[in-house]
């Protein structure tokens, strides 16, 4: 239990860097995927709600800690309901299907871009604006449709490699 | 169904803990526990994230350069470099000569320009889509403090709104968070300028009908203690804005610096432009209101003012109010 929560420290804050410092840099015009809220979900989507929870809400703590002006605890609300959101619908999904996961990276990526801006609106962030948020949301959730096959078998060899202890999640 | 009871605990602690740090960062302002968190984790993060750039940095620039190659690119760019080099000595030029009228040659042009600078390089950018900051890794350790401008090559970056010992976290001009003192490089026109985020700038003269026509460079200015130096190129006005009917005026300006291309910058030092004090409260400086007399309207005493040469020996009067005396110079 306690090597798989350092791997997972470990490959979080390694995405947070990648997020912030590589893709910026990548010669690819407009490259803004949501690495951390795609962990999550993949986290959710082969662990379960309580896995799902507990990783959303670390990269979200991180993803917080990474801004400067947004409130500190906002990308943490988000990616833990999403973990959460997703783990419970888990079992509701067929386990085989290929589109299923790939529909999920596009609504929680770009669900979860508009629930962070919009709560960055209602926490009086006056800088976020109706057409920011719209053309954000899209622009995650189609780069982490892109990358999610890649997460997907990344975080599936992982969990395998790592399951969770006996008193793990398992729904 | 333990199961479910101990996940049900679990989202419930979970999203009470972010709502608890949501509420103790935005009731605690900028200088809190949290705030100083974050800083914390800037700075810890700083060294990863300089080492991942300067590794991926090779790869774009590789990718540019056969690029460029492919299509034939280098003269073009070559002669586009050369072209901006003489435009900004062009604008730099137009610039100095409006304030060497300005100032009367009471001030040494280029000294005013020869800021004290800290170089550094962007080594991460905001990972949120609704803020447009920078990392760069400079920090208190070089002298860099909060609210210190940032430029670039073609002009203003932004300014320092958080610091740890290695590393700078940079407001860029295109927030809507961030606004600065500025004016028109030709005429001297005073305003407000604000970013817009992925829109051109937003330029509001503090008179409406203020002479500033499309293609006027816009600069920053010292006036009213803004902390920023004047004359650091900000952009070009790119729509003059309707100036009929308005009790404001609304310009777009089109900054000079391309902020999706920023990886060297320079941090300048010097201390931010001190307000004038009012000259009631300046020690050694006797201050009487004028005289007013009973027998005379009021059209009278404005021109008696107008007329008077009892001016009190002014010390020299700041940088941008001057421009209404150099207005009226053919």
């Amino acid at each position: 239990m306690i090597v798989r929560t350092v791997v997972f420290a470990v490959l979080l804050l390694t995405v947070a860097v990648i997020e912030t410092s590589v893709l910026p840099f990548l010669p690819v015009p407009g490259l803004t995927p949501d690495l951390l809220l795609l962990i999550t979900m993949a986290v959710a989507l082969k662990d379960g709600p309580q896995a799902g929870l507990r990783v959303g809400f670390s990269a979200g703590l991180l993803a917080d800690l990474l801004v400067a002006q947004a409130p500190l605890g906002s990308a943490t609300l988000v990616l833990t309901s999403i973990g959460g959101i997703v783990g419970t619908a888990r079992p509701y999904l067929a386990s085989q299907s290929i589109t299923a996961p790939l529909v999920l990276a596009f609504l929680t990526g770009a669900i979860g871009t508009a629930a962070y801006g919009s709560l960055s609106l209602l926490l009086g962030e006056d800088r976020v604006t109706w057409e920011l948020l719209a053309t954000s949301a899209l622009r995650v959730g189609l780069f982490n449709t892109l990358l999610a096959p890649v997460a997907l078998v990344g975080i599936g060899r992982l969990v395998a490699r790592f399951p969770m202890g006996s008193g793990g999640g398992e729904p | 169904m333990y199961q479910r009871r101990r996940i049900r605990i679990l989202i419930g602690i979970l999203l009470f803990v972010a709502l608890l740090l949501i509420t103790l960062d935005v009731r605690g302002g900028g200088d809190g526990v949290l705030d100083r968190l974050r800083g914390t984790a800037t700075g810890v993060l700083q060294p990863v994230q300089d080492g991942f750039s300067t590794l991926v940095r090779p790869l774009g620039t590789a990718t540019d350069g056969v690029r460029e190659l492919f299509s034939l690119r280098s003269d073009n760019a070559e002669l586009r470099e050369r072209v901006e080099d003489l435009e900004e000595r062009r604008r730099v030029v137009a610039d100095l000569e409006r304030e060497n009228r300005e100032l009367q040659g009471l001030l040494d042009l280029e000294e005013r320009l020869q800021f004290e600078t800290v170089a550094a390089r962007t080594v991460a950018l905001a990972p949120s889509s609704f803020e447009w900051t920078i990392t760069i890794d400079v920090g208190s350790n070089d002298g860099v403090a909060r609210d210190m401008p940032v430029i670039a090559g073609p002009g203003l970056v932004g300014r320092v709104i958080q610091v740890t010992p290695s590393a700078a976290r940079v407001l860029l001009a295109i927030d809507p968070n961030f606004s600065a003192a500025s004016r028109a490089a030709r005429t001297g026109e005073i305003g407000s300028i604000s970013g817009r985020g992925s829109d051109p700038m937003l330029l509001q003269p503090l008179e409406p009908g203020a002479d500033i026509q499309r293609g006027d460079e816009i600069v920053t200015s010292s006036f009213a203690g803004g902390v920023f130096p004047g004359g650091i190129p900000i952009g070009v006005v790119a729509d003059e804005g309707d100036t009929t009917a308005r009790l404001t005026r609304s310009i777009t300006v089109l900054p000079y610096v391309d902020f999706t291309r920023l990886h060297h910058v320079l941090v300048v030092l010097s201390a931010p432009v001190e307000p004038v004090p009012p000259l009631e409260g300046t020690p050694g400086i006797p201050f009487e209101p004028p005289p007013i007399s009973p027998d005379q309207d009021d059209t009278d005493d404005m021109d008696d003012t107008d007329d008077t040469d009892e001016a009190p020996e002014d010390p020299a009067p700041p940088e941008d109010l001057g421009n209404a005396d150099d207005g009226s110079s053919p």
